[in-house]
């Protein structure tokens, strides 16, 4: 509570002529020179509203205790007001250069004293209450956003759990690849923080990442529409077969449109680019548009790289497993289609990672599920 | 009506001292506390040591405080001496002027102490 106001004059009559005019409405504290007053100021700075202050002092004079007092942060809280029978212009002028709130002349009137001491309290209080309503509302609006953005984290949460409720449905009916989309999430992050690093043209951020990765769990949802006589058919799909096969493509994208409102624009067009054109290869020989280069979406680019990779070193129904060292060797040689050469070089450039995991992943892998 | 002459002793005005402190009882008091003030006495042995930043602001203190009190007189002498001895960095006092401004500062006080004094009995 600011209750006291400090009086500041080497004069005796002068500081009880003060006093007796403020010691009905405020604490009244005396200082006979400058560094007595900043003595009291250290100690009571909270308490004080208001400074009387002397300009002609010995030991330190009134301009003195100014410039010391805006050293201090706690000086802006507390008004100060002039009393000097020095009324040259120049040394008013400078007493409001270096803050203060208020000159008073002397002789001076006791009645308007009383009231300009009354003003420039009032005034601080106002302003030290307005500062508090700011800070309190300040923050409000903190929490506020902590809440917001714990909403979001939850949202995106929700969204990713969309993501992983769909492949878990795609890996129940799909009996053959267990761990298959784990393992894929797992190469599409590898293959994109390295393109990212060094492929900037590509713009990819780690928000970015994060969404082709979660969306890579998706890009056999089609194959839910499958029958399992061609999905779980040993051995080689007749011409009719394989056409059909190629079309688990196109319905995963009519299933993501069917659940479009689930989640967020970016999660689902992400899912449907990859969805969609992960069977397509850079020199336009894939399908099901025949898209060429970089027409097809980086996202699908590279989860089509981690699918192949993942299919070529584990066992299907419809072949064996290879070793590490042969799939790596048919990708690079474009034995399983043609890639992007920027993509293909990051491959190369983390072959161990992908080998790695490969091995880690295999190992994880219950015998029977 | 003994403030009235006293005031008008010392070239001053009751009824302006009346209008800024308000009260009969605060002038008087505050009129005795006068006599405990010191600066008077500074000043003249400033003056005599020529000690002119001591002398300024002994002189400023004593004419501050006779404007509160309306002291007219005193009041008027050693605000003439404050500003002789204002610019003391940058110009050379002038000794003589000082001692005689001094001289009727040394009047004007003498009636005040005097005043008062009486005022007292």
């Amino acid at each position: 509570m600011r209750d006291k106001v400090l009086i500041v004059d080497d004069v005796d009559i002068n500081r009880e002529l003060l006093a007796e005019i403020l010691q009905n409405e405020y604490e009244i504290r005396m200082a006979e020179n400058g560094l007595q007053a900043l003595e009291i100021l250290e100690r009571l700075h909270e308490e004080i509203a208001v400074i009387l202050l002397d300009l002609v002092m010995p030991e330190m004079d009134g301009f003195e205790v100014l410039e010391e007092l805006n050293k201090k942060p706690w000086s802006k809280q507390i008004a100060i007001m002039i009393i000097s029978g020095d009324n040259t212009i120049q040394t008013e002028a400078r007493c409001f250069e270096l803050g203060v709130s208020d000159f008073v002349h002397r002789p001076f009137d006791n009645r308007l004293v009383r009231k300009r001491v009354r003003n420039v309290v009032s005034l601080y209080q106002y302003q030290a209450e307005l500062e508090q309503k700011v800070e309190k509302q300040t923050e409000v609006l903190r929490k506020q956003f902590k809440l917001l953005q714990q909403q979001a984290d939850q949202l995106r949460q929700s969204k990713e759990n969309v993501i992983d409720i769909l492949g878990t449905v795609v890996e129940y009916r799909n009996l053959e690849s267990g761990e298959h989309i784990q393992r894929v999430k797992g190469y599409t992050r590898i293959l994109a923080e390295r393109l990212m690093k060094d492929y900037p043209e590509y713009e990819l951020t780690q928000n970015q990442i994060e969404i082709i990765v979660a969306a890579s769990a998706l890009h056999d949802v089609g194959k839910i529409a499958i029958p399992d006589s061609i999905l779980l058919k040993p051995g080689k799909l007749t011409q009719e077969e394989f056409e059909y096969m190629k079309s688990h493509t196109t319905k995963g994208c009519e299933i993501l449109n069917s659940i479009e409102n689930a989640w967020d624009e970016e999660y689902g067009r992400v899912s449907y680019e990859i969805c969609r054109y992960h069977h397509e290869r850079y020199n336009g020989k894939g399908y099901p548009d025949g898209l060429q280069g970089d027409e097809i979406p980086i996202s699908a680019q590279i989860v089509s790289i981690a699918d192949v990779y993942d299919a070529l070193v584990n066992e299907r129904v419809y072949k064996s497993a290879f070793s590490k060292e042969k799939a790596f060797q048919m990708i690079v040689t474009g034995e399983c289609g043609i890639f992007s050469p920027k993509l293909l070089d990051c491959f190369w450039n983390t072959r161990k990672e992908f080998e790695q995991l490969a091995g880690t992943v295999e190992n994880e892998v219950e015998p029977g599920m | 009506m003994k403030l009235e002459q006293f005031y008008k002793n010392l070239g001053g005005s009751y009824q302006e001292i009346k209008d800024r402190l308000q009260s009969d009882d605060l002038i008087q008091r505050f009129t005795l506390k006068f006599l405990n003030d010191k600066s008077y006495e500074t000043l003249c042995k400033a003056v005599e040591e020529e000690n002119y930043d001591e002398a300024f602001r002994a002189a400023h203190t004593l004419k501050g405080v006779c404007q509160n009190l309306s002291f007219g007189n005193l009041s008027k002498s050693s605000s003439e001496l404050t500003e002789l001895l204002r610019n003391r960095a940058t110009e050379p006092v002038d000794m003589d002027k000082c001692k005689e401004l001094l001289s009727i500062v040394s009047v004007d006080y003498r009636a005040v102490t005097v005043a008062i004094e009486s005022l007292q009995a």
